[in-house]
């Protein structure tokens, strides 16, 4: 694991903006971290990097102590800021010249590729560029930082649809280079598509942890039924949940494969059908609907 | 993309560029940030001991002379810090310069203003959290800062000096005094500037906003102001004039010369350094220590 916690919390008085959040975050992958805001993502993240003490609990990346090993923490982590501000007075060039000699990981060379490919104009002060613009000149110098971990709160966000397409096609180049890469996004249809495994976070909690490839091969069975349902067999028992809906109708869950239901599904008197994937939207709904159980 | 061989390695010091206290890329910035204040300053202090000495020569020795020990009241002399007798010779009307407003404001502001970049300055503005998230020690950024502030506050002073010494030299007086003399008065104004730097940067790394660190240096200042005076004034509350760090700042009273000049700079610079170079450390300390704010 590359990074690693274990009942980590930060306390604000009486506030616990991160209140005994396990987790573990296996090397080579990416890694998304959802959540509403004030759900304590930024909070995990500035604690694993040193800006924060934690109160109690374990932190490591690389085996490191997030208390009392930052400086090697951050030697093998580039990071991203949620609002990544940068010298007004500096142009782009500057700026990636300026952490190109901040720190030797960062490739001055990769960082104008990832600039142009982001199409950024480096040469405007930073100053006149537009939150999108300083968003992509953060970018390139953080993803041309050649390290184990990449941590990105919010990439994409101030981002057009174009540059965001860039990012994610850069964050699985990360990837492929055998970096991880850890990131906390509002938009669930990007994470679905680029992570392999993500965590939602609650209050400060990690509320629910799933890998992609499970929720990909989770499906929902809307049915609608011409007699009442007669039940789950025994053979499905625990791997598939019924919800009904109604008199006739019923709604199917499973993280299994579908063929073996197929089966038993034909037999049901159907009057309609619908399958769909579960998707990401669904299990993030699970705990944060103003309904579902705090 | 490979990996840097030097950060699998498990070298503690792996991808920092720059030690506990000293990061290259930091001083080069700090540069940067103070140039134009630097360069606006350098011109003032370049220009002002001319244009001083120009308009003070403009009222003649015994005129002067005869203002000062006949039509000021005696017991103004408390405010002077040195007899009346003393500042109206040559020399001690070119040690005015040094308390004129133009010299004390502008070392005051110019502390005031690098040190409160130090660390609400940038926390303010957000720019911190990028830079501290390359492997950089909190104490190099604090330190590197203060030695690039400390180092152009030499620039300055040498600037100081220069016009002193050329105006002494060349101008309405020359031949009147030696420049040298001047030399401790303006290693005062130095001592001055370090201290105020070294307070305002020790406030900023305690606090978040910039514009509150000024706050609580402007009010610092006025106090130091006032207890100063408090201390000059009044006899039962003399000793109110030793809680003020300007009560280290006379340089009017090291332009007589001779070794005595320089035994009371080592007094003075070592009170005014030895504040600002205790509140350099004390900063560093707190700001490695404490939480830091997410940008707002």
């Amino acid at each position: 694991m590359i990074v690693r916690t274990a009942a980590l919390t930060k306390r604000y008085g009486s506030f616990a903006a991160l209140d005994g959040c396990s987790l573990d975050v296996p090397a080579g992958e990416i890694f998304g971290l959802l959540g509403p805001n004030g759900a304590g993502k930024t909070t995990l993240l500035r604690t694993l990097l040193g800006y924060l003490t934690p109160t109690s609990g374990t932190g490591t990346v690389a085996g490191y102590d997030c208390r009392r090993e930052s400086l090697e923490i951050r030697a093998r982590t580039s990071y991203l800021p949620g609002e990544a501000r940068l010298f007004r007075r500096m142009n782009g060039h500057g700026v990636l010249d300026f952490f190109a000699r901040l720190r030797r990981e960062c490739r001055r060379d990769a960082a104008a590729r990832v600039a142009d490919r982001l199409g950024l104009d480096c040469s405007r002060q930073v100053g006149r560029m537009s939150t999108g613009m300083r968003q992509k000149l953060a970018l390139a110098a953080v993803l041309a930082t050649e390290v184990p971990l990449v941590i990105l709160d919010e990439p994409t966000a101030n981002l057009d649809p174009t540059a965001r397409g860039v990012v994610l096609d850069l964050v699985r180049e990360a990837r492929a280079a055998g970096r991880t890469v850890m990131f906390s996004s509002h938009v669930l249809s990007e994470v679905e598509e680029t992570c392999d495994r993500v965590a939602i976070m609650r209050a400060g909690k990690i509320a629910h942890e799933q890998s992609i490839d499970d929720l990909r091969r989770g499906h929902r069975i809307h049915a609608e039924l011409r007699a009442p349902f007669p039940g789950v067999p025994a053979e499905f028992t625990g791997r598939l949940a019924a919800l009904p809906r109604g008199d006739r109708g019923v709604v199917l869950e499973t993280d299994e494969p579908l063929a073996p239901l197929l089966g038993w599904l034909a037999t049901l008197p159907l009057a309609e059908v619908r399958v769909e994937p579960v998707g990401l939207q669904a299990v993030y709904d699970r705990f944060h609907r103003p309904e579902s159980p705090r | 993309m490979s990996m840097p061989h030097d950060v699998d390695a498990g070298g503690r010091q792996a991808g920092a560029a720059g030690g506990r206290f000293w990061n290259g890329a930091v001083w080069w910035k700090t540069w940067g940030d103070q140039k134009v204040l630097l360069l606006s300053l350098a011109a003032l202090w370049g220009a002002f001991p001319w244009l001083y000495i120009w308009l003070s020569a403009q009222i003649e020795m015994p005129a002067f002379q005869n203002v000062l020990l006949e039509v000021i009241p005696k017991n103004w002399q408390k405010l002077s810090g040195v007899p009346f007798s003393e500042v109206a010779t040559y020399a001690g009307r070119v040690a005015l310069a040094f308390v004129d407003p133009v010299v004390v404001l502008a070392a005051t502001v110019w502390g005031i203003t690098r040190g409160s970049d130090a660390v609400s300055g940038p926390l303010d503005r957000g720019t911190l959290e990028m830079l501290l998230a390359a492997p950089v020690r909190r104490s190099a950024v604090f330190l590197t800062q203060a030695a690039a502030t400390t180092a152009a506050a030499a620039l300055l002073v040498g600037v100081l000096l220069a016009s002193v010494w050329s105006v002494v030299s060349l101008g309405p007086w020359a031949g009147r005094v030696e420049p040298v003399r001047f030399v401790p008065a303006v290693l005062n104004v130095f001592g001055l500037m370090v201290c105020m730097a070294g307070i305002s940067a020790c406030v900023s790394a305690a606090d978040s906003h910039r514009w509150r660190t000024v706050g609580i240096m402007c009010g610092f200042y006025v106090a130091a102001i006032l207890a100063k005076l408090v201390g000059r004034l009044s006899g039962p509350l003399g000793w109110v004039g030793y809680l003020s760090v300007l009560n280290a700042y006379e340089p009017q009273r090291l332009v007589g010369g001779g070794p005595e000049a320089w035994s009371l700079l080592a007094r003075y610079d070592g009170i005014l350094l030895g504040i600002g170079l205790l509140a350099y450390a004390a900063g560093a300390v707190i700001f490695s220590r404490r939480d830091l704010p997410a940008p707002l």
